[in-house]
């Protein structure tokens, strides 16, 4: 046994006896662990291993020189082993509450392996492990003030390289002071001017590890929320039988709902509803089919037609919501960390609880080409949509009772148009142009269709008036039309790639079914654009910043130069003139200031001489020399002076201290006639 | 540097695919910091290496221990070290600018390899002690130096070679061997004529206060540039020629002619004599220096030394120190002894050196 413990000892290195290298690596940790804490509001096991890593860096360094002791050996690894446990057990069934099982794993990975910090190689284990808990928390970091946690760990990182490097040349932890604390401003300023100049690429996403266990999960959609106030769910296990009733409306205020990290802004789209009846949506479609915590792309419809690309959003529930995945559609892929997850018959995913504070997922989506050429190009329907929801095809053209003037200004907005693409969006515009968005609605009158109410009364509405208004109408001129629900993008910061989505963010809008293109979200409300977004936005910080500030554009005076023509070269070529003559100006400036240095005495003389002129009552005149002033004002003491000076001047002889003193001294307060 | 390089790529990479743009800026501060590292690496210059003696530890028996104070002050500089002695040699860096590092440096010295380094340098410079014991008779040369730098991270390496120099010369060993030879030539240098009326030209030295005008030998003052006096042999001044073996069959051997010849030195001039030391096919030793003993030292320090042909010098007393039958070494003695001057001989070891003078034979070890 004892040849097998020594055949398995790392090799020493002299790193691991560096007391700073150590404490650079555990500030990496608790910096790590900080972020945990702050951006992902998790305490107890990272408290409990910020405690267990300390006491591991203090043990396994009092015992760096000894053997590793194998029944402690043995317990680590049943401690590793535990946390893996927690990990599978948190991830896949959310035992523990499923809030951040990767953290905490990760948290308890480098405290339980602190105590057997023995090589080099341990203590990169553990920076690359705090690297890994400060990504997790990146995730979920909202605000700018991550930059700063981000930049600390970044120091921590330069320390443990600079003190491994020192101690690898067995020389002292000293540097020196000024250098270093330039270089070190000067790569942090470097990096961040780096990151705001640099586009960034966007890859394909990875797909997480999955552990596949048994699956026990019994489902519950009887959650209510108010942080979904447009949508009231009921008791089906699908969670499909919600209603969107437009007699009602919840209060939405500006509490934050979710945070989502995102490589583009979108709708994260909810439940879907086929059903319109008594001023109520409800869907109608109750199958479903259950799926793994992990659904890869095989599982999920392909990349639509022109597909043009995918993005990953990572979403981060903040209050109790209801067991509905919001994403933006079409999705590519999806991991949730819960038992299993569903899917109804609207592509829309359901977890098995509500989905609690803390809790997150991913999805990965595509962005297809929903430009007014590609749809406009769309052939009339066809039977394929028949086809793909057999017995239901009948609701999507269902208008219910929708009144005969309600059909009638369908009718005639849609006009000649022969396309459907026109038609919706000639609908679309309309409702755009002449309605105005409130949410200072009154309840709607009893006996009153909600739509005839909207469309003819108060011409006033939120966005279930305008989706509900816009889907019936379509539907009457038999284009498919349903309604979606979920939420705006909320409030996008493109230099961090993340938005936070408040209550006021719930929305609600159509899905008008092409036949090359499926479900496309058309959106009637005022103020947006009715179709999704068909370009990732400038992954470019530098990009993001400019949008954050308002009125900053460079597009009008660009029109300007580009009105000028051949003569747009004269400004550029003024401001590079004006460039290269100021930094001229800088140069000799330096230059003069460098070599007109004045020599010891020289200032103090000629302040003596000046004050002597004046004292004598008549000032040198600019032509006279030293020596013709000094003829023409007779005085021993001017003459002393004047020779003082031509000696500093032509032979560059200037008085010493004690002389200038001497001549200062004779030099009288007042008196013209003492000299 | 490649470690660094893998994180900016893992992280950029890792940023692409999941869009969370604090990887980028994680990546750009690792990039940039390899970016500064490459610029400190750059400025991390202009440093000189300073290897000096600072003192020397004097061995038992060392003849450091028993000369007198005034021939010590008048020693090389910090202090005169002997075979077998230590010395305390003080290594570092200095800066031309302000404060550099880190910074180390790494070489030969007396065949001993030194390293040590520093993470800063301050603008006053940065010194590390070493001592080398036990050396040996001889220059202690500096070889093989190098200095080098790096950023604070080790991203980035400078090496700079510095010249081989010479730190100090270790001077040979000697003793007074009067009593021996009293008690063995005792009859034999009775009376011995001593060479030089006073009137004879011995050679030339700087000029110093005091020396009259007619000595001054302008031609050699314009050849030096400075005024150089005729030196006189004062009367009844004796003169010892050492003639020592200019190829030594081995290097203990070189050491005990060495040691024999210095203590010859220092008994001849501790008797207000003068000594040259001459060698066949070597450069002898400067007549102006023939009541130096330090100088004398540092020519046997050097023996076998630097290749001349200087004539053997007219003396009034020879003394052979051989370790082999060179004939050239035996001719001079011979010419010396036609000469008037007494001669005697050492043979170091067991050669057989047919010699007209009394021959004195000793083996390697010291003291005799």
């Amino acid at each position: 046994m004892a040849a097998l413990t020594r055949r398995l000892r790392l090799p020493s290195s002299p790193i691991e006896n560096s007391v700073e290298a150590r404490a650079f690596v555990f500030s990496a940790f608790a910096v790590a662990v900080l972020a945990i804490v702050l951006y992902g509001q998790d305490y107890v096991l990272p408290v409990l291993g910020i405690a267990g890593a300390a006491a591991g860096h203090v043990i396994s360094y009092r015992e760096r020189d000894r053997k590793r002791g194998f029944w402690r050996q043995v317990f680590l690894a049943v401690l590793v082993f535990g946390a893996l446990f927690y990990l599978i057990a948190d991830s896949s069934l959310a035992l523990f509450g499923g809030v951040l099982p990767q953290a905490n794993f990760a948290v308890l990975l480098v405290a339980i392996t602190s105590f057997d910090l023995k090589t080099r190689r341990n203590c990169y284990s553990s920076l690359w492990i705090s690297l890994a808990i400060v990504y997790l928390a990146a995730v979920y970091a909202w605000d700018y003030e991550f930059g700063l946690l981000l930049a600390l760990w970044a120091l921590c990182l330069g320390g443990f390289w600079a003190s491994s490097h020192l101690r690898r040349m067995n020389l002292q932890m000293r540097f020196p002071a000024r250098a270093i604390a330039v270089a070190g401003v000067a790569a942090l300023i470097a990096g961040v001017a780096l990151f705001v100049a640099t586009p960034q690429p966007s890859g394909v996403p990875i797909s997480p590890l999955i552990v596949s266990l048994p699956n026990f999960t019994s489902f519950r959609g009887d959650i209510e929320s108010a942080a979904l106030p447009l949508v009231q769910l009921t008791g089906d296990p699908s969670g499909a039988n919600g209603s969107v009733d437009l007699h009602f409306r919840g209060r939405l205020g500006d509490t934050p709902v979710m945070y989502v990290r995102t490589g583009a802004p979108a709708y994260w789209r909810g439940l879907a509803f086929d059903r319109y009846a008594d001023g109520a949506w409800t869907a109608s479609i109750h199958g479903y089919r259950e799926m793994q915590p992990y659904v890869p792309p095989r599982f999920l419809p392909p990349a639509p037609k022109d597909n043009l690309g995918t993005f990953v959003q990572t979403f981060r529930v903040l209050r109790p919501m209801p067991a509905v995945i919001n994403a933006a559609y079409p999705i590519e892929s999806l991991y949730a960390p819960v038992a299993a997850l569903r899917e109804d018959a609207y592509g829309t995913f359901h977890t098995p609880d509500q989905l609690r504070p803390g809790q997150t997922y991913s999805v990965v989506s595509y962005v297809p080409n929903l430009t007014q050429a590609v749809l406009q190009a769309e052939p009339p329907l066809d039977p394929a949509f028949l086809d793909l929801y057999p017995g239901h095809a009948a609701l999507y053209t269902d208008a219910g009772r929708l009144s005969p003037r309600a059909r009638t200004v369908a009718v005639h907005v849609a006009g000649s148009n022969s396309s459907e693409y026109d038609r919706v969006m000639a609908l679309t515009g309309y409702l755009q142009h002449n309605f105005r968005y409130t949410l200072d609605l009154p309840r709607v009158p009893t006996g009153v269709d909600p739509v005839d109410w909207f469309l003819f009364d108060v011409k006033t509405g939120y966005c279930e008036q305008f989706a509900t208004a816009l889907a019936l109408m379509l539907r009457s001129l038999d284009i498919p039309a349903r309604l979606v629900t979920g939420y705006a993008t909320g409030d996008y910061d493109a230099v961090l790639n993340q938005a936070v989505v408040r209550e006021r963010d719930a929305h609600a809008w159509v899905e008008v079914w092409f036949p090359n293109h499926g479900w496309v979200p058309v959106d009637p409300t005022p103020g947006v654009s009715p179709l999704a977004a068909t370009t990732f936005p400038s992954h470019w910080a530098a990009g993001g910043l400019a949008r954050l500030l308002p009125h900053l554009t460079i597009g009008a005076p660009a029109a300007g130069l580009g009105s000028l023509g051949a003569l747009a070269v004269v400004p550029a070529a003024v401001a590079v003139g004006l460039a290269v003559v100021l930094a001229y100006a800088w140069v000799r400036r330096r230059r003069w200031h460098s070599g007109a240095k004045a020599q010891p005495g020289e200032s103090e003389l000629l302040r003596l001489y000046e004050r002597l002129q004046r004292r004598l009552g008549r000032r040198r005149a600019p032509p006279e020399t030293p020596l013709e002033y000094q003829k023409t004002m007779p005085s021993a003491l001017l003459e002393e002076v004047t020779r003082a000076v031509n000696e500093g001047a032509y032979a560059g002889r200037w008085p010493d201290p004690a002389r200038l003193r001497k001549l200062a001294l004779r030099v009288p307060a007042k008196s013209r006639r003492r000299l | 540097m490649a470690g660094a390089v893998v994180l900016w790529i893992v992280l950029e990479w890792y940023g692409a695919t999941s869009e969370v743009s604090w990887l980028f800026l994680l990546a750009s501060w690792v990039f940039a910091l390899l970016a500064v590292c490459a610029l400190y690496a750059v400025w991390n210059r202009g440093l000189t290496l300073q290897l000096s003696m600072r003192n020397s530890r004097p061995a038992a028996g060392s003849p450091a221990e028993d000369l007198p104070e005034h021939v010590l002050r008048r020693g090389p500089y910090p202090a005169p070290i002997f075979e077998g002695d230590a010395l305390e040699l003080a290594v570092g860096l200095d800066t031309k600018g302000g404060a550099r590092g880190p910074a180390w440096i790494a070489g030969e010295v007396a065949g001993s390899k030194l390293s040590s380094g520093t993470g800063v340098v301050p603008r006053q410079g940065w010194r590390h002690l070493e001592v080398l014991p036990d050396l040996l008779r001889g220059p202690v040369g500096a070889t093989g130096w190098r200095i080098s730098t790096s950023d604070p991270i080790g991203f980035f390496y400078r090496r700079k070679r510095w010249p081989d120099g010479e730190v100090a010369v270790v001077l040979p060993r000697f003793a007074s061997l009067a009593g021996l030879r009293q008690s063995r030539q005792l009859e034999a240098s009775v009376a011995a004529p001593r060479a030089g009326s006073g009137n004879q030209v011995f050679g030339i030295r700087e000029y110093r206060a005091g020396d009259s005008l007619r000595r001054i030998h302008w031609r050699s003052s314009a050849r030096h540039g400075e005024l150089v006096v005729r030196e006189y042999e004062p009367p009844g001044l004796q003169t010892l020629g050492i003639f020592i073996d200019s190829s030594p069959p081995s290097r203990e051997v070189a050491d005990q002619v060495a040691r024999i010849a210095a203590s010859e030195t220092w008994d001849c001039i501790r008797d207000g004599g003068r000594v040259v030391l001459w060698a066949p096919g070597m450069k002898a030793s400067e007549p102006p220096q023939g009541r130096d003993i330090w100088a004398l030292l540092e020519w046997l320090a050097r023996y076998p030394g630097a290749a001349a042909d200087d004539p053997a010098p007219a003396v009034s007393e020879a003394v052979m120190v051989s370790g082999s039958a060179d004939q050239r070494l035996i001719d001079a003695v011979e010419t010396a002894r036609r000469r008037g001057a007494r001669v005697r001989a050492w043979v170091v070891g067991e050669t057989e050196v047919v010699v007209d003078a009394p021959v004195e034979r000793t083996g390697i070890e010291w003291p005799l």
